[in-house]
């Protein structure tokens, strides 16, 4: 596609630093504000599980087994008596940790290539940016379940989702960040600093790269929701997280088929799905609005 | 402007099988209706160990176990005529029916039986090798010393004889396996590697025959019209896939499958639908001839102490995970055979209790008070009732102060630590191929290989050379006897098998269903023939 | 047009990079597919026997080199399960895929645009709000909440539509809305903004100065400028949804290429897993293609460029 019609940061909204920026934001956009504040908010109640949950994680009564809400067991209990309300808030850590993990990953790793094949061009850029081609021309579900399928026999189902998706993320980022590499190569401030004899690593990592985080915060805070969908769907597959381990996508693919008889199994963990994701969308479009206007639905 | 020309012709290709597909509609009255979770992998039986629907339908086998209203079972002459064993358990002679035609028309001979026999074992895919290699000259084919198979002799059209290497008396009900499906020579011949893909190409004496099949979607079979039995009742028996189990639950209330096969839902879904006055007297169960067990690994400490496996084989709760995984749909058993199949024994059962104190006074003997760390390894393909049998089992034993934890394995990492003999501990169900004790005991206890190859590693060879004898028993009532004190050396005194329990096997019947007699042993595949429409 | 072809040039060695990739990737794990295939009954010796039928006791280098030139030549290969041929398999399931794409595709840009057109012309009034909703909601919930209810409210409850689909149109319109409503909520977001900022340039401003009316402002000079991104999007989209629509087909029971995909990861069939990879991966490159030459076309700066 065309990456080289994007205008860099550079020329644009100079008249405001980053923490106006921020401040801006928040009172544009209420919404964005408010996810944050429910993303901290989930972040808080995932750590605290242990604290806060009724019972425990993998705690069974088999005496009480596909109960309704009620006071005891506020969102019920599943097929071998677990609370899910406790199961929602540990399948929490998996959840957001599958979240946010792999976009870190793929976000460093585009970084790193992104950068290398931008300020490097040559052949070092045509591998990379073939690479990344290559990456991006599959079909993103079928290649997560491939390496699920690849290194199912090596590692267990968690680290093989954190290897799945960032190998699926990485190319994306690599091809913002090495446009705007491009870009920022040419303006003047870098070339000076060139000229006076700055390294070359140096001139990646302290003049061209904080010019590239705005739109890479952008792309990250994009990044999680899809991760955890992504999560949802390999696990509704049935080869994502195994038990006795809780996540939410697990919790809905165990209760998938109860889904119209006992709602409440399936229905929590979708409802806590679709709010961390609504969060995260909106949170990250309230960033792109105000720190990268050019990256728009990229 | 190649590859839109390439595109052009696959998209016509590709349209031309859709329109071809949609065509082929029947016209006739009665149709049943099956449901499948997942589509078939071949028609060909002698490449799956899996995919017996279609060949219990199409093929006849020589012999068929015939189920009676009462529950029990016996086995019936079906294409054979009649046979006769030699004194000294070595030689059968089979007389075959001379009225058995293919679907083709063409009449079927003992040549087809040889052919059918030979191909078991030179067929480089054939995966039904295990119960027939009893077959004199089996071996011989199988290392690749010869083509023909020695023990089966014909001797004209009608009659031929299988001899076997020593003898063993449940040959007769291996022949009664989807194993033993009798093809057709010169249609084995014509259609090579077709067979079993291709419908028209796929011929078999059975009472219907398969006229479509769309992969992934949809199989349709119809009455042959050669048939010698009685013709089925139902003239057309069309089957869908329903991959998601909501899908099908759904589809058969909307009325769209007629034999609703309940181990495709989850056990609290059919306990609330189907257990209620609406449907309750349409419910069709039948004992599944098959156990569920966990398997300690005794080369590993501490499994080696006898105490240590007795105190788990009293800490589980069975009555527990019965009743709330299963619905109580199913009975406890105390030993190897399945409730219900020949080799059971009430002897046997009734001795092992749920007792998690007496489990810990166990391991306080054995110098375990504080427990031990214990792996249940699972297989990630394992269905959610597995999965679920491991937590609770995971629960019990932490109960009583083992240290249980579950290991998620990638399936064929799974089957390939259980092969190494090194697993620690798993579940499984043992689903019998024949009616006969030695399907079980056989395979988990019949050699040094096979108890590692279950990572079992019973170490007891002795044990391991009676159960070989006890194939060889002629006399019926001594063998049964000698299963039955095997039965008890291995589960009550060497505490080498956790014993689980038998289930319940549950179809659901639509209103257009008057009969339905399932498999025998409770599979989920089916005679067709089996099925009265109204 | 020169960069035409030198962009079509450019695809080979993406193609022979994909190929390699998924080759080393399914091969890291020799073995596999029989033991798998053989289940509760094996021996050592019928293990040996199967792995050298399927030639898998063969040198990595010589599988590849003759699965490359079998590709060449159309050939993806013989399944280790059914033991037929991929290519024929993938042939068998497209036309379902086809369909389904075509129509989901259909909904997601008739309901997309028309969503975000209204949102653009009521920006930040109630309209746009709603619609704006939608879409989000559309991009947030999994797909396959989206296809069980659909399912249920429509083909149990209502009897409207059948539960599974056989391949008739009728039967494809839910499974279609099901796979379609996601797409729908990013080409309303896309439209609308494209449209909004269009909306804002020079030109707009002296059209509506010369006394055109709104509507016809919107419809005759706007809507045709902010065009131009969707499309690129549409073509994206129409390509990824013929790589198959695994969740979708799953729920409504659709043979399609998704539904290979599955059933070949859970019956560890490799060279079917392998062909419907490649397979939808050559889609989607032709795909991502026809979306940059379309771009070409229709924006004359670029087209200048070219």
């Amino acid at each position: 596609m065309n990456d080289n019609n994007r205008t860099s940061l550079a020329e644009i909204g100079e008249q405001y630093g980053p923490k106006e920026k921020l401040i801006r934001m928040c009172r544009q956009n209420r919404l964005a504000m408010v996810s944050a504040i429910v993303i901290v908010l989930i972040i808080v109640l995932a750590i605290l599980a242990p604290v806060i949950a009724p019972y425990g994680e993998a705690q069974q009564d088999l005496l009480a087994r596909l109960q309704p809400p009620s006071a005891k067991h506020w969102f019920g209990t599943d097929e071998l008596g677990r609370d899910v309300l406790s199961r929602i808030l540990y399948g929490a850590r998996v959840s957001l940790v599958i979240g946010i993990i792999p976009s870190f990953l793929s976000l460093v790793g585009g970084i790193l290539l992104g950068l290398l094949a931008g300020y490097c061009s040559g052949w070092i850029d045509y591998l990379i940016m073939r690479l990344a081609d290559v990456m991006l021309s599959f079909p993103s579900l079928l290649l997560a379940m491939a390496i699920m399928y690849t290194l199912g026999r090596y590692a267990n189902s968690i680290i093989c989702l954190f290897a799945a998706l960032s190998l699926v993320g990485w190319a994306s980022v690599a091809r913002v960040v090495r446009s705007q590499t491009l870009s920022l190569k040419e303006t003047e401030y870098v070339e000076a600093a060139r000229s006076i004899g700055v390294r070359g690593r140096r001139i990646m990592l302290r003049h061209i790269l904080p010019n590239c985080i705005p739109s890479l915060i952008v792309l990250y805070t994009l990044n999680v929701p899809s991760c955890i969908l992504a999560e949802s769907t390999l696990s509704f597959l049935g080869i994502g997280v195994q038990p006795p381990a809780a996540s939410w996508g697990l919790m809905v693919n165990q209760s998938k088929s109860f889904l119209f008889t006992m709602p409440w199994l399936a229905v929590f963990p979708c409802l806590a799905i679709m709010i961390v994701v609504l969060a995260f969308n909106f949170l990250g479009d309230g960033l792109r609005d105000v720190l990268d206007p050019y990256l728009e639905n990229r | 402007m190649k590859i839109k020309a390439i595109c052009g012709a696959l998209f016509t290709a590709a349209l031309t099988v859709m329109v071809s597909a949609s065509a082929v509609m029947a016209d006739d009255d009665k149709v049943l209706k099956v449901g499948w979770n997942k589509d078939i992998q071949t028609m060909d039986v002698h490449k799956t160990t899996d995919n017996y629907m279609v060949p219990l339908n199409i093929f006849d086998r020589l012999l068929e176990v015939q189920l009676n209203d009462d529950g029990s079972t016996e086995l019936v002459n079906s294409i054979a005529k009649d046979y006769s064993i030699s004194d000294d358990g070595l030689v059968y002679s089979f007389t075959l029916r001379d009225d058995v035609k293919f679907s083709d028309g063409t009449p079927l001979t003992a040549e087809d039986v040889e052919a059918t026999f030979t191909r078991m074992f030179t067929l480089p895919e054939s995966v039904q090798t295990d119960f027939t290699t009893c077959i004199k000259g089996a071996q011989d084919i199988l290392d690749g010393k010869t083509d023909t198979l020695e023990g089966l002799h014909v001797t004209d059209d009608y009659h031929f004889e299988i001899t076997l290497e020593e003898p063993f008396a449940g040959f007769l009900s291996v022949l009664a396996t989807p194993t033993c499906c009798i093809m057709s020579k010169a249609n084995l011949e014509d259609a090579g590697s077709d067979f079993g893909v291709d419908p028209a190409k796929t011929i078999g004496s059975g009472p219907y025959m398969v006229t479509d099949w769309v992969q992934n979607s949809s199989l349709e079979m119809v009455r042959n019209p050669y048939y010698w039995g009685e013709p089925a009742s139902a003239a057309k028996v069309s089957v869908k896939v329903y991959p998601e189990a909501s899908s099908m639950d759904m589809a058969f209330q909307n009325g769209d499958i007629d034999i609703l096969d309940c181990d495709f839902l989850d056990t609290a879904i059919v306990d609330a639908t189907y257990e209620t006055p609406a449907y309750q007297d349409r419910i069709v169960r039948i004992n599944r001839l098959g156990v569920y067990y966990y398997f300690l690994n005794e080369a590993l400490e501490p499994m080696n102490d006898l105490k240590v496996r007795q105190a788990v084989q009293m800490a589980i709760d069975r009555e527990g995970i019965l009743n709330s995984i299963f619905g109580g749909n199913g009975v406890i058993v105390d030993g190897i055979y399945p409730a219900g199949a020949i080799g059971f024994t009430e002897d046997n059962q009734g001795w092992l209790k749920y007792d998690p104190e007496g489990a810990k006074a166990l391991l306080k003997e054995a110098g375990y008070e504080n427990g031990f760390d214990l792996e249940i390894s699972s297989n990630s393909n394992a269905s959610q009732n597995i999965k679920n049998i491991l937590q609770v089992i995971q629960q019990n034993l932490q109960d009583v102060g083992i240290n249980a934890h579950i290991e998620n394995y990638d399936e064929s990492s799974w089957i390939a630590l259980r092969k190494s003999g090194e697993m620690p501990s798993f579940v499984g169900p043992w689903t019998l191929d024949y009616n006969d004790p030695s399907n079980v005991i056989d395979t988990f206890y019949g050699s040094a290989e096979a108890t590692k190859g279950r990572s079992l590693n019973y170490p007891d060879t002795e044990v391991m050379a009676r159960v070989n004898a006890a194939r060889a028993i002629v006399d019926e009532n001594e063998r049964l006897a000698e299963y039955a004190a095997l039965e008890k050396k291995i589960v009550e005194e060497d505490a080498a098998w956790v014993p689980l329990f038998s289930l319940q096997h549950r179809f659901v019947l639509s209103d257009n269903i008057e009969k339905f007699i399932p498999h025998w042993a409770g599979y989920g595949d089916f005679n067709c023939a089996n099925v009265t429409m109204k | 047009m020169k960069s035409a072809v030198k962009r079509v040039i450019s695809m080979i060695p993406v193609l022979l990079g994909v190929m390699l990739l998924i080759f080393i990737m399914l091969r890291i794990v020799p073995g596999d597919p029989v033991t798998v295939l053989l289940g509760e009954h094996y021996s050592q010796e019928t293990i040996d026997r199967l792995t050298a039928a399927m030639k898998l006791d063969r040198p990595l280098l010589e599988q590849f080199i003759s699965y490359v030139l079998g590709v060449l030549k159309g050939d993806l290969g013989i399944s280790y399960v059914s033991k037929r041929p991929v290519t024929m398999m993938i042939l068998q399931a497209l036309p379902y895929t086809v369909k389904l794409a075509l129509m989901a595709a259909a909904f997601a840009w008739v309901i997309g645009l028309f969503a975000g057109i209204i949102a653009a012309v009521k920006e930040n009034k109630i309209p746009d709000r709603i619609f704006m909703a939608f879409s989000l909601a559309g991009v947030s919930v999994p797909v396959f909440m989206s296809a069980l209810l659909l399912q249920y409210i429509f083909a149990f409850r209502l009897k409207l539509f059948p539960i599974t689909s056989d391949g008739s149109i009728l039967s494809m319109l839910l499974p279609a809305i099901a796979l379609g409503w996601n797409s729908a909520g990013s080409i309303a977001r896309l439209t609308r903004s494209s449209l909004i900022e269009v909306m804002q340039a020079d030109y707009i401003d002296t059209a509506r100065a010369k006394g055109l009316k709104r509507r016809s402002v919107i419809f005759g000079h706007a809507l045709k400028n902010s065009l131009l991104p969707v499309i690129t999007m549409m073509a994206i989209q129409l390509s990824s949804m013929l790589s198959g629509a695994v969740i979708t087909e799953s729920v409504f029971g659709i043979p399609g290429i998704g539904r290979l995909a599955t059933t070949s990861i859970s019956n560890r069939d490799m060279p079917l897993l392998q062909g419907t990879i490649l397979f939808t991966t050559v889609v989607i490159i032709l795909g991502n293609l026809i979306a940059d030459l379309l771009y070409s076309v229709l924006d004359p700066r670029i087209r200048s460029q070219m």
